[in-house]
């Protein structure tokens, strides 16, 4: 676990590097494609097995988007420092996300979804660590000139926990939200995304099967450069 | 017999005048046979006639007297003497005519007789005329008098001369004369004789009219700029203010807050609006100000296709324009105009 940690900032790393010399380099251009990369600053809340184990955070993320013809794909990168709201006794704890999506278009405002989602935990048993594939569908909507705004919701299926226990077919699920407004010529564009992952976990340590849900709604704000 | 007389020489008198007001006839004795005509005295305007052709009498004169023995023969009823007297008429002025309204018909057969009996060329007439060479044609009309062979030649400039139609023919004959060259050029700019020569055995007589013919350049059309009466339409158009973006961000917010509190689970209380609620305002507000905004142009396809139709419609017209302006500078405006006849 503590290499799934080293390399989620790694990636964190170099990705913000990148966006960093990407910005730079303005007359740099994806022919034929867009593709825009910013970083954000997260916020969420996080909850576990019981209202007592409520956390709320704050972070950085770094989010890129590349769009070809009828595909497009979002590879959202998060960092997000875990406190106890009521609790003092527990300990805070840093949750590192990669949210990868690959999206292609459909009809009207509908597009298909197809990702992965990894979490880790650092310390490594604060809270659980998962995995998971989405599936599920985005429509969108162009409010003005400039301005997008998307609707996105599907199911996570095969959910891994660092912990241990299930989730049923229908029982791990996500819904989001997303703003996208362009500024200066389009060259910069404002992100801000809404994104609720819910999993009906549940364990059995022999006695029988036991919820131990998990819930987190984060939120992302931040720019990114469009090339 | 006297009233008879009278009245055939009434219509006799109004024929005449032209001779007799146009005087320039010298002649003292051709001026008393046509005393005596005027005074009815056929006889003694026949003598005298006569007498005065005996005389010198100038070209006109010499006509006059003739045609006053016509109408003199006419009136005593001796109607073969009266046409040959008017084909002397006719052999020195070939475009005498008699007005058929001023003219007793004795004298007008008299002379319609005398005409067929000789061969003359009367009454050659060149139209004036503008055309581009190779596009039209010069009318000549001529006349004549009995069944000939006819020769029309166009003589001068540099050309020498040049033969443009041979037939044989009776009566009024009209031509249409392209005004080109053997080689399909069109005639050189210059002053030309149109002549018409007729034959029937020893016989020929011939008329000529002098004409000029310049040359010009032919006009070229101006390219277009527009279609009259069609104008381009503005390819992009206004939607009007709608509040559809407002309401479809309150939906989707709606929808994905709705959606978090539904989805989450009992165990862990009520559900977090505080990360949905701040993305979902901003839509919100993002919605809004885009309801308020003036919405952006959209492209207007019926207008976009029927530019780009009238473009092209515009282009195929100027391209036909200048494919005819090519041919039109290779092109001689010709210019055809008859002369004044001299020494008539």
């Amino acid at each position: 676990m503590r290499t799934e940690r080293r390399n989620v900032g790694r990636t964190v790393g170099l990705i913000a590097v990148a966006t960093v010399l990407l910005s730079v380099i303005p007359s740099f251009r994806l022919s034929a494609q867009h593709f825009n990369v910013g970083p954000q600053i997260a916020f969420g809340d996080y909850r576990e097995v019981s209202s007592d184990l409520h956390y709320r955070g704050t972070g950085l993320g770094v989010k890129a988007t590349l769009m070809w013809k009828k595909l497009s794909a979002d590879i959202a990168l998060s960092k997000v420092k875990y406190k106890p709201t009521s609790d003092t006794t527990r300990v805070d704890f840093d949750a590192s996300e990669v949210d990868v999506r690959l999206r292609y278009y459909v009809t009207g405002p509908v597009s298909a979804e197809l990702g992965f989602l990894h979490r880790t935990m650092d310390p490594e048993f604060e809270a659980q660590s998962v995995g998971a594939v989405t599936v599920g569908a985005r429509m969108a909507y162009v409010l003005g000139p400039g301005v997008r705004m998307s609707l996105n919701g599907g199911l996570l299926f095969g959910s891994k926990f660092s912990g241990g226990g299930t989730t049923s077919a229908l029982g791990a699920l996500q819904l989001g939200l997303g703003l996208t407004v362009d500024a200066l010529h389009g060259r910069v564009l404002v992100t801000g995304d809404y994104d609720f992952q819910r999993f009906s976990r549940t364990t059995d340590d022999g006695s029988g099967a036991l919820p131990a849900p998990i819930q987190q709604s984060l939120g992302r704000v931040g720019f990114a450069i469009a090339f | 017999m006297r009233r008879s007389t009278w009245l055939l020489a009434l219509p006799l008198l109004c024929a005449f005048p032209s001779a007799l007001t146009a005087q320039t006839i010298q002649n003292a004795t051709l001026r008393r046979a046509q005393q005596a005509f005027d005074n009815l005295d056929y006889r003694q305007a026949l003598s005298i006639g006569q007498a005065s052709l005996r005389e010198r009498l100038t070209g006109f004169e010499r006509a006059r007297a003739y045609e006053l023995l016509g109408f003199t023969y006419s009136g005593l009823d001796s109607i073969l003497k009266a046409v040959d007297a008017f084909k002397q008429v006719v052999l020195i002025e070939p475009e005498r005519d008699l007005d058929p309204n001023r003219t007793s018909p004795k004298a007008l057969s008299a002379f319609q007789v005398a005409l067929t009996q000789i061969l003359v060329v009367r009454q050659l007439r060149v139209d004036s005329v503008n055309f581009i060479g190779g596009q039209g044609a010069v009318g000549i009309r001529y006349t004549v008098t009995q069944p000939s062979r006819v020769v029309m030649r166009v003589t001068g400039g540099a050309m020498g001369s040049m033969r443009i139609d041979s037939t044989v023919a009776n009566g009024q004959v009209n031509i249409r004369w392209p005004a080109r060259l053997p080689s399909g050029d069109p005639v050189p700019a210059g002053n030309y004789n149109v002549v018409v020569e007729a034959t029937v055995g020893q016989n020929s007589f011939s008329a000529s009219q002098p004409i000029r013919i310049t040359h010009g350049a032919v006009d070229t059309l101006p390219h277009l700029t527009s279609l009259p009466g069609y104008t381009y339409l503005p390819e992009t158009e206004v939607p009007p203010k709608s509040w559809r973006p407002m309401g479809l961000a309150l939906v989707y917010s709606g929808i994905a807050l709705a959606g978090t509190s539904a989805l989450s689970h009992g165990n862990l209380g009520s559900a977090s609006m505080r990360e949905g609620g701040m993305i979902g305002g901003g839509i919100v507000l993002a919605g809004f100000v885009m309801t308020l905004k003036k919405p952006a142009p959209q492209p207007a396809r019926g207008n976009i296709l029927y530019n780009s139709l009238l473009r092209e419609q515009i282009a195929r017209r100027n391209t036909e324009i200048a494919q005819e302006n090519t041919r039109r500078r290779q092109q001689v405006a010709l210019s055809v105009v008859p002369l004044p006849r001299v020494g008539r």
